[in-house]
């Protein structure tokens, strides 16, 4: 019976061809955006799963609570945590402290690298056990200058040579023994390094804390742990909870609470509010799996408007079968079988289309998906993804048809269409509905990136450019900078503790003179700067001075911006001596008020800020002359920074490619909400064309008595369009509220946001109606153009 | 072997009810060729279509080979129709995308026949139609006996009891339509029980009995010799 049921759907579709056409690539385009969408949701799930004992791998995090800033969680930590868990909770297996990634110079013979790598506890590999391809996992952190690679950089630094047991000089300061090669770190690895240094290492350098270890009050580190098997997390959260609280007095105010995150969410829920995980990159992995699922649904919509409004043609069919005994429910069947059958056809198309787009996608995301042919898996849940797709689009004709009385199809009374005609509309409505809410999300989540965009930034980023800064490059400033200035391409150079584009530090402002009692002390971000930092970044002086030139690191001064100003409450604040955590004891006086500079993420107010005059910094900063030519600059500026700097390789960042990385995922969302409403809507389109040819065909008999009577061509084309233009526009009315209840939801994630304006649903509204009119009016010109003698001859 | 009795049908819309059927009761023996005939709306046709199961009755009895069918479910209706009845229309109401053997196969696929059972049993009523020759051909490239003569074909590969005709010659020409008639009557008698609708009187005379229906009802039986 199925051979039959599939010889009769393979004839109906070539002799229909152009349906056919229509149903399969409308199904095939939903079908190809969805599957991708559902490869990155799965890529993006994978995150860290990989890991064995994933499901007993934690980060550790604390809870603080102040009274302006509510509840929040930081990763920043003290050691003697790290210790304390290790030490009094039988429950943990390992607990690993380690630092937070930085860069830093791996020198081999003549070969250099300024990569990314941590230093970290000595069961961090036992932990997060990636592959060791070279190495013993037991021993790789003995030694405390010793390192471990990824693959990559043991190929860059060595070659194919084995380097086991080979020297790499780290930052110009130590030698340190190769002892393991992993293989290189999965891209679904939320831990990203090219190299590990033991924890131990840190006391080999000049800027190891000594007190780090019994210091609560120092925060600056990230404490992993992994419980034993059987140990749940419930069983230990309770008892770790005041841990910090019960050690730490001076964390006390805070209300310190210990908590931890499972691995499985580090990369989707990385978002907490009150203390607690509320989601992060998860927001967007939902919205584009319901993007998925409406794009999907719109093609499937048009499927079965299709195949409703061309019943007719099988009306006859369906009698004759009836006759011949069977059942509605056989009848039913033969109807899901054929779209099944379009499904598997679409499938197949679809397939070839993600296979074409993906490098786009790639390049767009930044991953490396691929389609898993050779996992049994996928295919598996691709059958069930087609079975559920032709099941979904067939299952509104197959109950439809199988329904036709079988006397009045027989005897051709029957009228097919009329009481398909309401639900026909209902789901055009609702396809169109899907496809205009996405593309008023385009255009608001574009306003967004655009407004955020346009924020002044408070500095002059046109060719400033920012490079890191090493010891030895700290040690030659003066020369560094005279070379760099005698070459007649810079304005300026400064440097800072960390780029004009972010903020690496914060300190607490505990004391100043409006301050009322019992209020709570300040969080500022914390920037350490050179003279002449605010006139190389272009950042305004409002009131006071720089820092001298000819001062030597002045503790005693600071300059602070107007959003600190206005938090502070200080009417005068030239002069004012404030009391800071990063400063004497005796306080700092303001000798400056900077204006507000975006130098963190341009979607929230600018954070109350402390510049500090700093003896040496991370990162220099400079600007290029106007008329100088930015290749050349580059390289002789390159060469200025390896005579001072022989150890590292010369790195460079220009200040406007660094802000852009702001707004990267703002404007992937904006980006792939733009194709996947096009692709809604083009799919609605060639529903909207079939279902236009189809109305215009049944229509035949009356355009022709209609144009005998008189009607012009002007006149039939707006009968046949206003009954589709009508419906887009109820589209449009239930769309925009829906769309600006989800949209609204979304910008109060951004503190600095745009307000939705009508002015976007309007000019949405047009243009759907436009791009209706645009799809119809071929098959409506082409009615009102046929001549009425041959079409009421045909009746 | 079929027994109505005060058969009635209804048809109601909001303003206005219709008596298609007005206490009918019609006895038909096994191997009768019956033609019933009258005016348009005498309710012909609704009886046919009660008779094929592809409708029910609102009232009354319908006895088929004794059993009670009259409020038959759809499914055991639809079990009935595919074991005892074949159907022959004015349309002739074959599918367009299946072949000549193909559409005489449909009933056989049905009733659960096994496919080499079928090849065969096609093929003889192929053959008993002449129409063997062009069993690979789809309908549209037939002439309009040549239709008719598939649907003849597929009513009669099942080998049912009986054979419900509406209007059968009603779109052929003379010639076609003498040839339909004569494979009816060859049909009837092998011992096929036929029920004719038909408004031509040549044709009725094809019969042995014809049943005149006026308003729902029976006005007349004439008994052809």
């Amino acid at each position: 019976m199925i051979k039959n049921y599939i010889k009769v759907a393979w004839r109906n579709f070539l002799k229909n061809k152009g349906y056919s056409a229509i149903n399969i690539a409308g199904l095939a385009v939903g079908m190809a955006v969805a599957l991708l969408i559902g490869l990155w949701v799965f890529n993006e799930y994978s995150y860290d799963r990989f890991l064995p004992n994933a499901d007993r791998l934690y980060q550790v995090k604390m809870n603080l609570t102040s009274q302006h800033a509510g509840t929040f969680t930081q990763n920043a930590l003290a050691l003697p945590l790290a210790d304390v868990l290790r030490q009094d909770y039988p429950e943990f297996e390992y607990v690993a402290e380690a630092t937070w990634s930085g860069t830093r110079g791996l020198v081999v013979g003549d070969k250099k690298l300024y990569i990314d790598g941590s230093t970290v506890g000595p069961h961090f590999l036992k932990m997060f056990q990636f592959p060791l391809i070279k190495g013993n996992g037991n021993d790789v952190f003995k030694d405390p200058l010793s390192i471990v690679l990824t693959a990559s950089t043991a190929k860059a630094l060595f070659n194919d040579a084995d380097p086991i047991g080979k020297i790499v000089k780290i930052d110009n300061l130590n030698n340190v023994k190769v002892a393991g090669v992993l293989k290189d770190l999965p891209e679904n690895s939320s831990l990203q390094f090219n190299y590990l240094l033991p924890f131990s290492y840190n006391e080999h350098t000049p800027y190891w804390e000594k007190s780090a270890r019994s210091n609560w009050g120092n925060k600056s580190y990230k404490v992993y742990a992994m419980l034993k098997p059987g140990a749940t997390y419930a069983q230990v959260a309770a008892k770790i909870k005041p841990v910090v609280y019960n050690h730490a007095e001076v964390m006390r105010p805070a209300k310190p609470e210990v908590i931890m995150q499972p691995i499985k969410d580090w990369h989707l829920y990385s978002e907490y509010e009150n203390g607690v995980p509320v989601g992060g990159f998860i927001d967007y992995v939902r919205m584009f799996s319901i993007i998925g699922v409406l794009v999907l649904l719109i093609a499937c919509i048009n499927f079965m408007n299709l195949s409703t409004a061309r019943s007719e043609k099988r009306a006859r069919e369906v009698g004759v079968r009836k006759a011949m005994g069977s059942l509605k429910r056989e009848l039913v069947f033969q109807f899901l079988t054929e779209s099944v059958l379009v499904a598997i056809l679409s499938f197949c198309l679809a397939v070839i289309m993600v296979q074409l787009a993906l490098p786009s996608f790639n390049q767009l995301t930044g991953k490396s998906i691929s389609v898993p042919y050779t996992n049994p898996m996928f295919w598996v849940v691709m059958a069930s993804y087609v079975l559920f797709t032709g099941l979904l689009a067939g299952s509104r004709p197959a109950f439809y048809l199988s329904s036709f009385n079988t006397v009045k199809v027989l005897k051709g009374t029957m009228v097919i269409g009329k009481a398909a005609s309401l639900p026909r509309k209902v789901l055009v409505v609702a396809q169109f509905a899907c496809s205009v809410a996405l593309i008023i999300s385009t255009v608001i989540i574009y306003q967004q990136i655009q407004h955020a965009k346009n924020r002044p930034i408070g500095y002059d980023i046109n060719r400033l450019v920012m490079s890191d800064m090493s010891d030895d490059l700290n040690k030659n400033y003066d020369a560094l900078k005279n070379e760099m200035l005698q070459t007649g391409l810079i304005n300026n150079v400064a440097y800072a503790s960390s780029p004009v584009t972010n903020v690496y530090q914060h300190t607490t402002v505990f004391d100043w003179p409006q301050k009322n009692a019992g209020e709570e002390a300040l969080n500022t971000a914390t920037v350490r700067v050179s003279d002449n930092y605010f006139k190389t970044s272009g950042m305004q002086l409002l009131q006071g001075h720089d820092f001298s030139s000819s001062w030597q690191q002045d503790t005693s001064r600071v300059l602070i911006n107007e959003a600190a100003v206005k938090r502070m409450g200080l009417k005068k604040p030239l002069g004012q001596k404030i009391k800071w955590n990063g400063g004497p004891e005796a306080g700092v006086e303001v000798i400056g008020v900077v204006k507000d500079a975006l130098m963190d993420s341009p979607f929230i107010p600018v954070e109350a800020t402390i510049f500090s005059h700093g003896s040496m910094g991370n990162v220099a900063v400079y600007n290029l002359k106007a008329n100088a030519d930015v290749q050349t600059s580059i390289k002789k500026i390159g060469q200025i920074f390896d005579k001072y700097n022989p150890a590292y390789p010369f790195s460079y960042r220009f200040a406007d490619d660094a802000y852009a990385e702001k707004f990267n995922l703002e404007v992937l969302v904006g980006k792939l909400a733009g194709v996947f409403a096009t692709l809604a809507i083009f799919i609605s389109c060639l529903g909207l064309f079939g279902l236009a040819a189809y109305v215009a065909e049944q229509r035949t008999k009356e355009i022709g008595i209609r144009k005998v009577l008189g009607a012009s061509i002007a006149q039939v084309w707006l009968l046949l369009s206003t009954d589709f233009v009508v419906l887009v526009l109820i589209s449009c009315l239930l769309a925009s509220p829906v769309a600006y209840y989800f949209l609204h939801g979304w910008l109060l994630k951004y503190q600095y946001r745009i307000s939705i304006e009508p002015e976007v649903f309007i000019a949405t509204a047009i243009a759907a109606v436009a791009i209706t009119l645009l799809t119809i009016s071929f098959q409506a010109i082409k009615a009102a153009l046929t001549n009425p003698v041959k079409s009421l001859r045909s009746e | 072997m079929i027994k109505i009795t005060d058969l009635e049908k209804f048809y109601r819309t909001e303003e206005v009810e219709t008596i298609a059927l007005n206490k009918l009761s019609i006895d038909i023996k096994e191997g009768e060729f019956v033609a019933i005939m009258g005016p348009s709306g005498c309710g012909k046709s609704t009886l046919l279509n009660i008779l094929g199961l592809l409708d029910d009755p609102d009232g009354g009895s319908y006895l088929f080979n004794g059993t009670e069918v009259a409020h038959f479910n759809e499914r055991k209706r639809a079990d009935l129709r595919k074991h005892n009845i074949g159907f022959v229309f004015q349309s002739f109401n074959l599918i367009d995308e299946l072949t000549v053997f193909e559409n005489v196969e449909l009933p056989l696929i049905y009733t659960g026949v096994p496919a080499s059972e079928r090849v065969a049993r096609v093929e003889k009523v192929l053959d008993k139609m002449q129409i063997m020759h062009r069993r690979n051909h789809y309908p549209q490239q037939l002439s309009g006996g040549q239709q008719q003569r598939v649907a003849v074909a597929r009513a009669v590969v099942n080998n049912p009891k009986i054979i419900l005709a509406d209007e059968p010659t009603g779109n052929l020409d003379s010639s076609n339509g003498n040839e339909v008639m004569e494979l009816l009557t060859d049909l009837n008698e092998q011992g096929t029980t036929i029920i004719m609708v038909t408004h031509s009187e040549h044709d009725a005379r094809y019969s042995h009995r014809i049943i005149r229906l006026l308003d729902g009802q029976t006005v007349m039986e004439n008994i052809m010799i």
